[in-house]
């Protein structure tokens, strides 16, 4: 047959027209319909997570020094949210952002998946062997060469079973240069130690406090323990207790709180004393303090003489009135507490400060008194046997300070530090004067960092060994950070390690083992688990059914407390910074529970919630006062300088009457070079813009505020 | 009891949130919320639960914050007629009479956005991008909320899901009714504060209805004096309750053009 | 070159020229597709709308063409069932202009929604209480009904009318188009005023929000009516505009002036009914919902009580009263100033209902939202004025569109 072009045309119309008849325009109408729920086959495609077999993992978050208890529900293999665990003396269920986006720092994209090694313009991937080969090779080089002592490791762990593990590697090497990262409890333990004779960390309880005075305290941006702080704080409302916060900015603390009292910044110890000057004077101390108290009369000389009211009035900015009626308010209340440790108490704060606040709680009796302080002797339950040998005996000289790596590595020809671990910290990051810092560390021939994140000391370090994170391991948490009684959580593995990660504790293991010798006999142990459960003995099985342990010591009594110490610290003190024309305004950081400045990065929910009054695209904003705003010609919004004698960084200006005249505020957390891009090159990181200041009683880092300028971009 | 429906509402005080924003990640990680690598645009940042910032609008040093978190109201309106329900035209969004809580099917929702514009809290929150979970991050999804697709309206559902496993599991054991405790949406349950309670207003046990003490021939009202709503006077008859000892933080729930209150303040 | 497809008897520009225009207006129309083809592919994020502001230019353009269009309906309306006889002479164009604002508003709807594949939920899925999908039912049957009165005019095209089946079908279909005139006016009454339900309705917002009449609010009543009144301007503008360009005229002055002074009272009519509208929603409505009329026009940078009186005095009794007075319609000047006016007026109108209402906040807390288009919003809401131009070029050159211009052209 043969088809012309009106019957082939006929035909074509004829089955299109028969098509459109069936169901078939429907169904792909439908299908296309279905499609779009997904997108699948596109690089658009909207995933349909898998189901699977549910169950729940309990476990304590060690994001942070809080120690929360944590239930993660999974399903299959995958852990999918993370709630606060029901019951646990910690958090009782309650749980905070950091914790909450848990998984997005165990899934995202910036683990560390294997060992890494620096090359030129980066990093290769090399297998454990060989990264464990070559370190103990080139430790073992310089242990040849008499050089032990050069070798240092920053850890933030602290006292932990992985920290002493570090803490024993150093010893046994031969090092003292085992260096965690100072907080305010170290603060807050020298002032106790030199006052009370016994170096415990002061503990508070708040919850049953009637009147808590905050010396500029974040109790609810991230203080200690922060979900226990919340609790407190709503127990506060409850029973009509009495928060003050004295902070120069509209904190959420503040924001909460019953009285503000915006102090200069830097003058929080002062108005201390000029509250201990009013309670002294008239009388309302506890007299058991003054009876068994050391060197009371010369304390209350210098109260006499340099803290009156008037004095203190001219200093701290707060009225005269306002210090009599906070001192009286504070003395009389039933059962008053006085704290100290800015922001979340990541810092160390002056001596004269802590032992003010230490002063303060003594006149108050709020010794070991329901809703007081106690001081709880560091926890102890790791007894090691001594190492033995030649080793052991080479573990002496004086530790650095971490804030003083720069000056000492920059100051001598030869590098005092040869080698440096970092383990569970990113002071290239974290610490003031974090760029000095980080031109120091670039000296160090060798740089190993023990990180589950490529962190910007991880990616400063030459060699990078990954350890599981957080949700992926056997830990013990000490928790003590703010905590009534301290306490020993564990952590345990949540889920099977995702990558090429091992545990930190096993890589020292290892490392040890593989430096042969006296080294490797320090470490008996066959892997970080053994280790862990070896340590805890009999308290394994409690340990490990009830995922903590109370680790309360015996009580410290106040009575004798020595104001000996208080006095000479307020000699040393250094006069407060003058006015400077240079430099007209304060920049104080702030700390909040949306952004976490410590070395753990701020996961991408958690920086969702970030206000755009705070970060703008990749810019940051400082909070300025209308009042500055005009004086300086500041614009809400606009771009800005914020120049320091530290730094200088391109801003935005938030016009906000939450903050003191002249004085500036920034957030910590932002500002980072590493991580992936949901976090890196937003905003300034402010521990660039401000230099260590060294407290002429304990030694430590105590900068919190610096002299600063803005001017308009 | 089992004979008539339940109505689920939430009470927050105010006195006690901090703001910390642990509701709004707990709802994000609960309910598979997407994000992006910049979130700072807040009006195309979806947060199902987003905490306000009010503030008395006083000068230093007499300024106060208040801190307000808002999730989906679950507006019962007149009779369900709630202002986004009956707006939608392909029934995306619906009054479940059983529970009260205002539903939302993103499979079902074609995109054309009037619900957003009939909902006075803006609790509803549209996807103008595609969803994109960085490598790796997919594991961390939930399967019990599906994942939205762009173009679609999503909000707050007071973890429906929940409220269904929890019958699920009451249904295997053979009872009708729910503890209070055994249905509670993820923000309740992670606010650090306590700040929130969670419960059946048609429960005269449940806690929500002990404080609150909704009346039921206005709408819900709450004859709590201390206890308000955003927006009373529209009508919208929203099941989130608040309350604050603060005077200022009560004046600005409402307008109040009568008194001219909040006149001057948008 | 293209005389046999030229309706006899009449004398088009030369095809070069034609040529040339059209290639003009066709690159902005492809600039339009272009955006269009963007907010398909990649998504909604390629405007500035958010979620304070769902609602964004193109669907007040949206409104506006409809509203327009609406000169359409009440023109067929008034030839066909009131009996105007002398309207028969503009009849057609104002169907070609309806048929255009209605396939325009459909595209806009498509691109507007977030799944556009799924957009047939609308009819599937139908919740019989939104106003939107009323307006959805309503506005296709209507187009449907404008493209079945459209049709006769193509066939009348002088090659396809050659064809026997063409000639008769388009001659049948005239016959019974009262039938189909009637349904478009029942039609576009709804529509066009659920149209202003989709506003009136939302009474969580209290800057749209109005009591109801029978089940429907006042803006129900207050969009149809401004339609009809304001759709003729439209009509005659087009009118006007296409005889400058083509420098002939078109459509005889008796149908114009007609249209013209019915407008003029429809507007009149509708500018009271309006004012009343608004005088009880500034005492009655708003405050009760806690507002003052102040609040809607104050602290912000753009929305002020201009806007109300740019709309009611300027766009609404000024263009009426001008179009009523036999003196005002008469002059061509006065005439074509008021069209413009009532078109402008009836824009803004659906400005307000639309964006306004994204913009006055409701939560004491909140602030006021100002947005500004981006440039895909504004090419995709031109892209419906090039293809309305284009489509009137073409229906003028080849089909029979004016029958009076054989006559006035002699």
């Amino acid at each position: 047959m043969k088809i012309d072009r009106r019957s082939f045309l006929s035909l074509a119309a004829g089955v299109a027209a028969g098509t459109a008849l069936t169901p078939l325009p429907l169904k792909l109408t439908d299908d296309l319909s279905i499609w779009t729920q997904t997108f699948r086959y596109m690089p658009n495609e909207v995933p349909v997570p898998p189901d699977g077999a549910v169950s729940v993992a309990t476990s304590v978050c060690s994001l942070c020094p809080g120690g929360c208890g944590i239930s993660v529900r999974k399903i299959d293999n995958r852990a999918v949210k993370i709630e606060g665990r029901q019951g646990y003396p910690v958090n009782n269920g309650g749980i905070c952002t950091l914790g909450l986006a848990g998984l997005q720092l165990l899934y995202g994209p910036w683990r560390v998946q294997e060992p890494l090694k620096k090359k030129e313009g980066g990093f290769e991937k090399i297998s454990w062997d060989q990264a464990l080969s070559e370190i103990s090779g080139r430790l073992n080089d310089l242990r040849r060469n008499g050089k032990s002592p050069s070798v240092a490791a920053i850890t933030g762990a602290g006292q932990n079973t992985t920290g002493r593990l570090l803490q024993r590697f150093l010893t046994v090497f031969g090092s003292p240069h085992f260096i965690r990262i100072p907080a305010v409890d170290d603060s807050l333990a020298f002032a106790a130690g030199r006052m009370l004779g016994t170096a415990g960390v002061p503990a508070f309880d708040f919850e049953n406090s009637s009147y808590v005075l905050s010396f500029g305290s974040g109790l609810l941006d991230g203080w200690g323990s922060p979900v226990r702080m919340f609790q407190a704080h709503s127990r506060w409302k409850e029973n009509g207790a009495t928060l003050v916060q004295v902070e120069a900015r509209l904190s959420n603390t503040a924001a909460k709180a019953d009285v503000w009292v915006p102090v200069k910044p830097g003058t929080e110890a002062t108005l201390a004393l000029g509250l201990a000057h009013v309670i002294v004077r008239d009388g309302l101390h506890d007299p058991a303090i003054e009876a068994a108290g050391k060197a009371f009369d010369a304390f209350r000389e210098l109260l006499k003489s340099r803290y009156a009211p008037g004095a203190v009035a001219r200093q701290t900015g707060v009225e005269e009135p306002k210090i009599e009626k906070l001192a009286r308010d504070f003395a009389r209340s039933p059962r008053p507490v006085a704290v100290c440790g800015k922001g979340a108490g990541q810092d160390p704060v002056e001596s004269l400060e802590a032992m003010a606040v230490l002063a303060l709680n003594a006149l108050a009796g709020g010794f070991n008194r329901s809703g007081g302080v106690r001081i709880n002797a560091a926890p102890d339950y790791i007894h090691w046997p001594e190492p033995e040998g030649s080793a052991a005996q080479k573990s002496n000289g004086t530790r650095l300070d971490v804030h003083r790596l720069p000056e000492l590595i920059n100051g001598g020809a030869q590098p005092p530090v040869q080698a440096l671990f970092v383990m569970e910290a990113n002071p290239l990051f974290t610490l003031h004067g974090a760029p000095a810092l980080a031109g120091a560390v670039d000296k160090i021939p060798l740089v190993v960092s023990l990180s589950s994140y490529m962190d910007e000391t991880a990616a400063a370090a030459d060699y990078v060994l990954p350890v599981h994170a957080y949700l992926e391991r056997y830990e013990d948490v000490l928790i003590t950070a703010g905590l009534k009684e301290p306490l020993v959580g564990l952590s345990r593995p949540v889920v099977k390690p995702k990558f090429g990660s091992r545990h930190a504790g096993d890589v020292l293991i290892d490392l040890a083992r593989a430096m042969g010798d006296d080294v490797a006999a320090a470490f008996p142990w066959e892997n970080f688990e053994d280790c862990l459960k070896q340590t805890m003995a009999d308290k394994w099985d409690v340990l490990s059914d009830q995922g903590y342990l109370a680790e309360t010591g015996p009580e410290i009594p106040a009575g004798g407390m020595n104001f000996a110490a208080l006095v000479e610290s307020a000699e040393l003190q250094p006069p407060g910074q003058g006015e400077n024309g240079a430099w007209p305004l304060t920049l104080i950081p702030y700390d909040s529970m949306r952004l976490w400045g410590g070395h753990i990065g701020t996961p991408p929910f958690v920086l969702k919630t970030v206000a755009d009054t705070v970060l703008k695209q990749a810019d940051v904003f400082v909070e300025v006062n209308p009042v500055t705003a005009e004086r300086y010609h500041l614009a809400d919004g606009r771009p800005a300088f914020l120049e320091t004698p530290a730094g200088k960084a391109r801003v935005r200006v938030h016009v906000t009457d939450g903050i003191a005249p002249d004085v500036i505020a920034m957030p910590r957390g932002l500002g980072h070079a590493a991580y992936d891009d949901y976090l890196a090159e937003k905003g300034v990181n402010i521990n660039a813009l401000i230099g260590p200041v060294e407290d002429p009683v304990s030694g430590l880092d105590v900068a919190w505020g610096v002299k600063a300028k803005l001017t308009t971009a | 009891m089992s004979n008539h429906g339940k109505k689920y509402g939430m009470l927050i005080d105010l006195d006690k949130c901090t703001g910390c924003g642990s509701c709004m990640v707990a709802c994000m990680a609960e309910n598979n919320v997407p994000f992006k690598k910049d979130e700072s645009n807040k009006l195309v940042s979806i947060t199902w639960m987003r905490v306000y910032r009010l503030t008395n609008g006083k000068p230093f040093p007499d300024t106060e914050i208040c801190y307000l978190p808002r999730p989906c109201m679950q507006c019962e309106g007149e009779h369900g007629h709630s202002p986004c329900v009956s707006v939608c035209p392909a029934v995306a969004t619906d009054y479940d009479f059983s529970t009260g809580i205002v539903s939302q099917i993103p499979t079902r929702c074609f995109g054309c956005r009037y619900c957003m514009a009939a909902c006075p809290y803006h609790a509803r929150y549209f996807n103008w991008y595609d969803p994109i979970w960085p490598k790796g991050m997919k594991e961390s999804l939930s399967p019990h909320v599906s994942p939205r697709m762009r173009g679609v309206v999503e909000k707050c559902t007071f973890c429906f899901h929940r409220y269904q496993q929890a019958m699920e599991k009451a249904y295997y054991e053979s009872r009708e009714e729910l503890e209070e405790n055994e249905y509670q949406t993820a923000c309740t349950q992670a606010c650090p504060a306590g700040a929130i309670i969670f419960g059946d207003l048609n429960n005269p046990d449940h806690t929500v209805t002990r404080v609150v003490g909704p009346d039921d021939a206005h709408g819900g009202r709450p004859k709590n004096p201390a206890v308000f709503r955003l927006l009373e006077r529209l009508g919208t008859n929203p099941k989130v309750y608040y309350t604050s000892t603060r005077e200022w933080v009560r004046r600005q729930a409402d307008n109040d053009a009568a008194r001219g209150e909040n006149a001057g303040r948008h | 070159m293209d005389s046999a497809l030229i309706p006899e008897g009449v004398k088009r520009c030369p095809l070069p020229l034609f040529i040339l225009g059209v290639l003009a207006v066709g690159a902005v129309l492809l600039w339009g597709v272009y955006a269009m083809l963007l907010c398909w592919i990649k998504g909604l994020n390629q405007t500035n709308m958010n979620d304070y502001y769902g609602f964004a230019l193109w669907i007040w353009a949206d409104l506006a063409v409809i509203a327009l269009g609406g000169g359409a309906f009440f023109t067929g309306l008034l030839r066909y069932l009131v009996g105007k006889d002398e309207l028969k002479n503009i009849i057609n164009f104002a169907v070609v202009i309806g048929f255009i604002c209605y396939s325009s508003a459909l595209l806009i709807l498509a691109i507007d929604i977030g799944q556009p594949l799924r957009g047939w939920f609308i009819f599937w899925h139908a919740n019989v209480h939104s106003m939107l999908t009323e307006v959805a039912f309503c506005l296709s049957c209507y187009f449907a009904v404008l493209t079945i009165e459209f049709v006769p005019l193509v066939l009348e095209q002088r090659q396809l009318n050659k064809v026997t089946f063409f000639h008769h079908l388009g001659h049948n279909m005239h016959e019974i188009m009262a039938v189909f005139a009637a349904t478009g006016a029942f039609l576009s009454f709804f529509h066009q005023g659920s149209l202003g339900g989709v506003a009136g309705v939302l009474y969580g917002r209290p800057f749209a929000f109005r009591e109801s009449l029978l089940v429907w609010p006042s803006t129900f009543f207050l969009f149809t009516w401004s339609a009809a009144a304001c759709g003729p301007c439209f009509t005659i503008l087009v009118t006007k505009i296409t005889e400058a360009i083509t420098r002939k005229k078109l459509v005889g002055d008796p149908a114009i002036h007609t249209l013209a002074k019915i407008s003029g009272w429809m507007i009149l009519t509708y500018i009271m009914a309006k004012t009343i509208d608004t005088v009880y929603w500034a005492l009655v409505t708003a405050p009760e919902g806690g507002f003052t009329l102040g609040q809607f026009y104050s602290h912000n940078a753009f929305y002020g009580y201009w806007i109300l009186i740019a709309e009611v005095i300027v766009g609404g009794l000024i263009p009426a009263l001008i179009l009523i007075s036999e003196k005002g319609r008469n002059n061509p000047r006065m005439l074509v100033l008021a069209a413009v006016l009532a078109c402008v007026g009836i824009s803004i109108n659906r400005w307000v209902m639309v964006l306004q209402v994204m913009a006055v906040p409701v939560m004491p807390f909140d602030t006021w939202q100002l947005y500004i288009p981006s440039w895909q919003e504004v090419a995709t809401t031109i892209l419906p004025v090039a293809y309305g131009v284009l489509l009137i070029a073409f229906a003028h050159r080849y089909l029979p569109v004016f029958p009076q211009e054989k006559e006035l052209n002699p």
